[in-house]
Formats: C-alpha cells, structure tokens, sequence
C-alpha cells in the first residue's frame, strides 16, 4: 500500500559507530580470525613444549654432560657449594618430597573421600552447597600462605605438643600439605561419585540397600576410577607444592628417620638455591635437571589421572 | 479398612447421650441393641476379653470399629474415612498416643484410654460418626534394618566428622591469623610504603606490586585463555588433537609452580631478554593461570544452549558471527567468571615471581604521580605474596602484628576476589533463561 508506506516515518538514519565499523571488519576477515583462534588453542600445547624446551635448554648442559646420572639419583650427598667436589645426588631431595607427599596423602586421602562422599550422598541441598562453595574457597588459599601457617602456628604447636626441637619438619608439612590437597580431593572424587548414574542409586536401593550399603557397595566400586584420579591429582598438587614446603618442612637435606625430622623436597631446593646462581654454571644447570624430574613427574602423574578417567568414560558407553 | 473382613469387630452405638446406660445385658454393640453411649460401650469392651482382638503380631489384621447410629437397627453410613481413627502396634514402645506415628501397644490400653477420653468429655461420637481403633499398618523395622539403620547413622556422622575434620581447622586457624592481625589491620597500614628495612610501615609498595601483576598478567592470558576456550568448544572437532590440547591444559595446571618459574627464568628472563621485570613475572603468571580462563570459558560457552546457535546459523550467519553475536554476548558473564579466578590465582602465586621479577625491597615515592604506578614493565618490584615469604623467613625483629596483616590482607585479598567470582555463578545461575 503506497499511502501506507508514505505515512509511515523514515527511521532515522543510525549513527555511525565505531564498534559497528570494527565488527564489519572483523566479519570481513572470518579466515583471519578463525586462524587467530586456532593458534590460541593450539597454545596449550605450545606452552608444555615451550616449558619442556626451555627447562631442559637450561638443564641440558648438565644433563647430557657433567653431569653423573648415578650419582644424580643414588646418591644421598646435596653439596653444590662445595669448593673440593661438588656432589648433586637428589635421593635425599626425593626421600623428602617422597615422605611429605606420603604423609600428606595418608592424611589427605581418607578424610578427603569421607569428605567427598558426605557432600556427595549425605548431605542435605543447603549444607551440600555451602559445603561446596567452602570447599572451592579453600582451594584458592595461595600456597605462600599456607606456608605461612605452617610456619608461625603449626610449628609452635608441634613443638609443643610432641617436645621436638623444631617444629618444621616432616609431619608439619605432611598436616600442611593434607590441608592443601583435601579440596581438589573432594572436589574431583565428589564429581565422579556425581557421575554414578542414579539408576544404580534407585536399583540398590530397591534392592533393599542402606544409604552406607549403597556407597560402599554399589558407589566406590562404580566411581573407582574417578576416586583414582582424585587420589593421583591430590598427589600431583602435594609434590609440585613449592612454598608451602619451602616454609614448613625445614631446610635440612636428609633422608628423615622420624616423622620429626627436617628434610628438603625437590621444589623447595630448586626454591631456595635458584636465587645464588648464576645462569650457566653447573649448580643453575642442576637445578633445572631436578625442574625436569619434576615436569616428567607431573606428566606422568597426570596423564596417568586423565587416562584412568577416560577409562570411566568408556565404561559409561556399554 | 473400609472392607469390614473377619478381623473386624463392629459395634454400635447411638447418640451421645451421658444418660447411665440402662443395662448392660441387653446391649451388646449390635446393631439391634447398640451401646447408648460411647462410655459405656468403650467400658463394655474393656472388661470383656472376648471382645478384644488378639495384637499378637498379626499387623493390619484386627480392627474395632465403633458406627455412631441414630436409633437401634438404624442402618449404618456408608463406609468412609473413620472420623476418629485409632492406632495400636505390639512392636512399639508402651508409651502412644494412638496417632499412626506413635500407637498404643494393645488394645487395652486403647480401651483404657479412649474410655478416660470420653468420660472427661474429650471424646464425643455424632451421629454417622465412626471411630476406629485399628492395628498399624505400617513396615516397622526388623532386628536386621534396625542394625542396618544405626550402621547408616554411623557412618553418616563418620563422614561429617571427616569432612570437618577437612575443614574446621582451616576455619579456626584463620580466625587466629585474623584475631592476631587485628591490630594491625586499617587503612594506613594498606596505604603506607614499609619502612624501616621492612619492619614497620604498611604494605602499599608490595600491594601495588601485586596489583599491577595481576593486571597485566590478565592482560596477557584473558585473550589468549578466551580465544582458546573459544576453539575448544566452537570449532575443535572430537579428534586426536582436541585430545591432545586437553591433556595440555590438564599439564599446564599440573606442573609445578616451582617449574613454571623455571620455564619463566629460561624463556622469559634469559631468552627474550626480558632480565627480572614486572613483565616477565607477569608473562610466567600468565601461562600458569592460563588453564584456568580456558576451563571456566569452555563451560561458560558449552552452557549456551545448541540450538541458539543453530537458529543463528539458519539465519545465514557464518560461525564467527555465531560466536560474536550469540555465544559470546549469552555467556559473558561466566567468562567473566573465569577472569576473576585467574586473578585470584595470579595474585597469589610465589613461586613464579620468586626468579623472575620480583624482589625483597623497591624504594617508592610516598605521595604522587610515582606513588600510584611505581613500577613501569622493566622494573623489578614487589609483591604481597614474596613480602609475605619474605617477611616471614628472611627478616628477624618483626612485629607479629605486621607479619600476621599481611598475611590477612594476602588473604582476605584472595578470597574475597574468589567469593565474587563464587557469588556471580550463583546469582547467573539463579537467572539463568534456558
């Protein structure tokens, strides 16, 4: 209809907008963009390349001369200062990182999965939330921190309670480091006890079973792996942990014969000597050999975690 | 129990009159010579055992039932809800009430009570009024659900000892960090540079330090983390190299911070010649706290729903405008969400800032335009998370109250970004549209 069309208002004219102009642009270069993207998903990958590069070109100086692999993992004697002959062996560093993250975990594990399996199945929706929410704030308290704590307040206490001379040592960092790793333990176990389908819940229960009968029976053998993968990722975090050890576990490089004995972890030599070397000499070389055990470490562990849950994943599709 | 059967007993009783029954010979709850009260026949039933129904474990079997009728061989009301309703169970503890919850245990004692009942007037049938007294007809539990049901119990408390146990220290130690940093804690302590070798002052020069390493590690690792959340879930196809990129997220969160410093001291300190600056701590923060942005971007984005893009794409739209008018604008806000954890992480990482920028002291002007932006991008500075470690560790004769404010302040700084972040979820999630 023409005479509607005459009567109707001209819509204004729209303003010229520098943000209209910019996203015309952008629409217009859709390849560019599209490859800008898939570069920075690609970055991840890139990133552990370029750690592994970089760590191991520091290292591989050391690494591939100098340095004597035997004595590097066999031998108890940390003595890089030594003007005579300076010793690199790492089983001390590896007797600490091994019984902290051991203890750690004895303490973590349990009360972790117990933690896990009342948020999961036993609590009510408010408290299960709540829970949630402090579990998720705990898991961002920064490591310093809890180096701090360990430091100033449990060291005291364990001085106190059990009459040892210091109070850094293997067991405070053991409690710290249980502490650290409890959330990401319950965060990840709590999910994959989530991911059990409820129709094995309503068969058990149909079945007649109690709510602890269902957990232990039908939930832990169900949810295995992803309880696995919980545990591994709890390790991972408790051997990369660096100042928290740095601060509670004292700085004595010894293979500890009690729970009450000072030692040095990997992380926390790397920590404290890094800073009195020099870039090129065999100390900083060595330093960045231990960086490598510690990413091989890492990836060991989690590519071990993320193949147990895939694992999960394809149980799911019979 | 509307099917009268042969467990059921039925009486009659007419009117409610208290007048004393007549005689107790002829009325025998028949309904040609029924109770003239409901006293008296309650009383009636009492005393003759014959009368009463064995509740000797034979569960919703016997019944009593007492039909209000208006005269003797009235015909009584159609069977419906009894409008008193009387419960008795043998398995339960003697002391009920009668209700289902908590039954008399035997019919005496029901007689007994109804019978007190209706004398003090508490009890009173109308006529076509029913009153039952009937065994529960409930599962009660047996010896084995009873063990069964305690064992529930334990292990439920089990738990939630266990989950407090994980967290009621943390919770009691931070209140101790908070009561000792009372004192310290105010605003000249936030705005005030340390001094005195570090033993006295505030904590501004680190704070700022923090700050500005926050912000531009954000810089570095927001578009880099969106885009390639944006990838993960938009244009990756489920292939050997979507897998791959995964498991390098899942590395990039799981190698050591202590690592990640050595990979900033190789790369960015030594190869890229950076040397020890703001920009290169920044740059190792940034790859640290990169999986963070991308995880939380994937889920923002896998929580738009398909079919909004599939409208878009009906409409003729390629992928990127998809992304650009659809996806991204619905799901900003958990981006976002992600942004703010990366913060967080960033602000209170040590380790990789400990070889790649940042150092135990940086004089700073007190007052001005250098008070504000003290370190420029190839300045070595400080930071709250380093002068917390430093503090603690390497200087002697300090205050506790300083030591323990900055440890609040670290921590009240981070959680405080993470409760928004935790907060924006919830409000997003509580208004989500689809």
């Amino acid at each position: 209809m023409p005479e509607a069309d005459a009567n109707r208002e001209p819509s204004p004219p729209r303003p010229w907008s520098m943000l209209r102009t910019f996203h015309v642009a952008v629409d217009w270069c859709e390849p560019l963009v599209e490859w800008i993207i898939r570069i920075c998903g690609w970055s991840a990958i890139l990133f552990v390349f370029a750690i592994f590069f970089f760590v191991f070109r520091e290292g591989s100086e050391m690494l591939l001369g100098g340095l004597d692999l035997k004595e590097f993992f066999t031998s108890p004697n940390w003595r890089p200062d030594s003007v005579v002959r300076p010793q690199y062996g790492i089983l001390a560093l590896l007797a600490g990182t091994i019984s902290v993250t051991g203890l750690a975990m004895l303490i973590a594990v349990p009360l972790g999965l117990g933690a896990a399996v009342y948020v999961a199945e036993f609590a009510g929706p408010r408290s299960k939330e709540t829970l949630k929410v402090v579990i998720e704030l705990l898991a961002a308290i920064p490591s310093v921190v809890w180096g701090f704590i360990g430091y100033m307040v449990l060291g005291p206490i364990i001085i106190w309670a059990t009459g040892a001379p210091v109070g850094i040592n293997v067991l405070n960092g053991g409690i710290i480091l249980a502490l650290m790793s409890v959330p990401i333990i319950v965060s990840v176990s709590e999910d994959a006890l989530r991911a059990v389908p409820d129709s094995y819940r309503e068969a058990a229960l149909a079945l007649g079973a109690s709510r602890w009968e269902i957990v232990s029976r039908v939930l832990f053998p169900a949810a295995k792996n992803g309880l696995l993968a919980a545990v591994l990722l709890g390790v991972g975090r408790a051997i990369g942990e660096t100042m928290a050890v740095l601060m509670a576990t004292g700085h004595a490089v010894q293979i500890p014969h009690s729970l009450l004995d000072p030692v040095r972890t990997l992380t926390a030599t790397i920590a404290a000597e890094l800073g009195e070397t020099v870039s090129g000499e065999e100390h900083y070389g060595v330093l960045f050999v231990i960086g490598i055990v510690l990413f091989a470490i890492a990836f060991v562990v989690n590519l071990t975690a993320d193949l147990v849950v895939k694992g999960i994943r394809g149980e799911k599709h019979d | 129990m509307t099917e009268p059967n042969s467990d059921c007993l039925q009486y009659f009783v007419t009117g409610t009159s208290e007048e004393e029954p007549r005689s107790s010979s002829d009325a025998d709850g028949s309904r040609e010579q029924p109770f003239t009260s409901l006293r008296q026949a309650l009383e009636a039933l009492g005393t003759d055992t014959s009368r009463t129904p064995s509740s000797d474990g034979n569960r919703g079997g016997p019944t009593v039932m007492l039909t209000c009728i208006a005269r003797a061989g009235a015909s009584p009301p159609p069977n419906g809800t009894p409008s008193h309703q009387y419960f008795v169970d043998p398995f339960t503890p003697a002391r009920g009430k009668g209700t289902e919850q908590a039954p008399w245990d035997s019919f005496e004692v029901a007689y007994a009570k109804l019978t007190d009942l209706a004398r003090s007037q508490q009890l009173a049938l109308r006529v076509g009024d029913r009153l039952e007294i009937c065994c529960r007809e409930v599962f009660t539990a047996t010896a084995l659900e009873k063990w069964k049901n305690i064992k529930e119990a334990i292990a439920k408390y089990v738990f939630l000892t266990m989950a407090l146990t994980c967290f009621l220290p943390v919770v009691v130690i931070l209140t101790f960090l908070l009561v000792k940093a009372w004192p310290a804690l105010s605003v000249d302590f936030l705005v005030t540079n340390p001094q005195n070798n570090l033993t006295a002052g505030g904590i501004w020069a680190p704070l700022i330090g923090t700050f500005f390493l926050v912000l531009t590690s954000l810089l570095v690792a927001a578009p880099i983390g969106i885009l390639a959340g944006v990838y993960l879930n938009e244009y990756a196809s489920d292939n050997w190299i979507t897998r791959i990129i995964n498991l390098a997220v899942m590395n990039l969160a799981g190698v050591p911070s202590i690592v990640h410093a050595l990979f900033g001291v190789g790369a960015f300190v030594h190869f890229a010649y950076m040397g020890r600056s703001l920009l290169a701590a920044a740059c190792t923060v940034a790859v640290m706290t990169l999986p963070v942005i991308i995880t939380s971007t994937r889920e923002a984005l896998a929580a738009v729903p398909m079919s909004f893009r599939e409208a878009c794409w009906n409409m003729g739209a390629t992928r990127w405008q998809t992304i650009r008018t659809i996806v991204l604008p619905n799901s900003i806000a958990g981006i976002l969400t992600g942004v703010i954890l990366q913060v967080a992480r960033a602000a209170g990482e040590t380790a990789p800032i400990l070889f790649t920028g940042a150092v135990l002291y940086v004089p700073i002007a007190d007052a001005g335009w250098e008070y504000m932006v003290p370190y420029g991008p190839n300045d070595r500075f400080m930071a709250l998370s380093y002068h917390l470690f430093a503090l603690s560790t390497q200087i002697r004769g300090i205050s506790d109250e300083l030591l323990y404010g900055t440890a609040v302040v670290l921590i009240g700084l981070v959680l405080l970004v993470n409760s928004f972040a935790i907060g924006l979820r919830i409000f997003l999630r509580s208004r989500k549209k689809w």
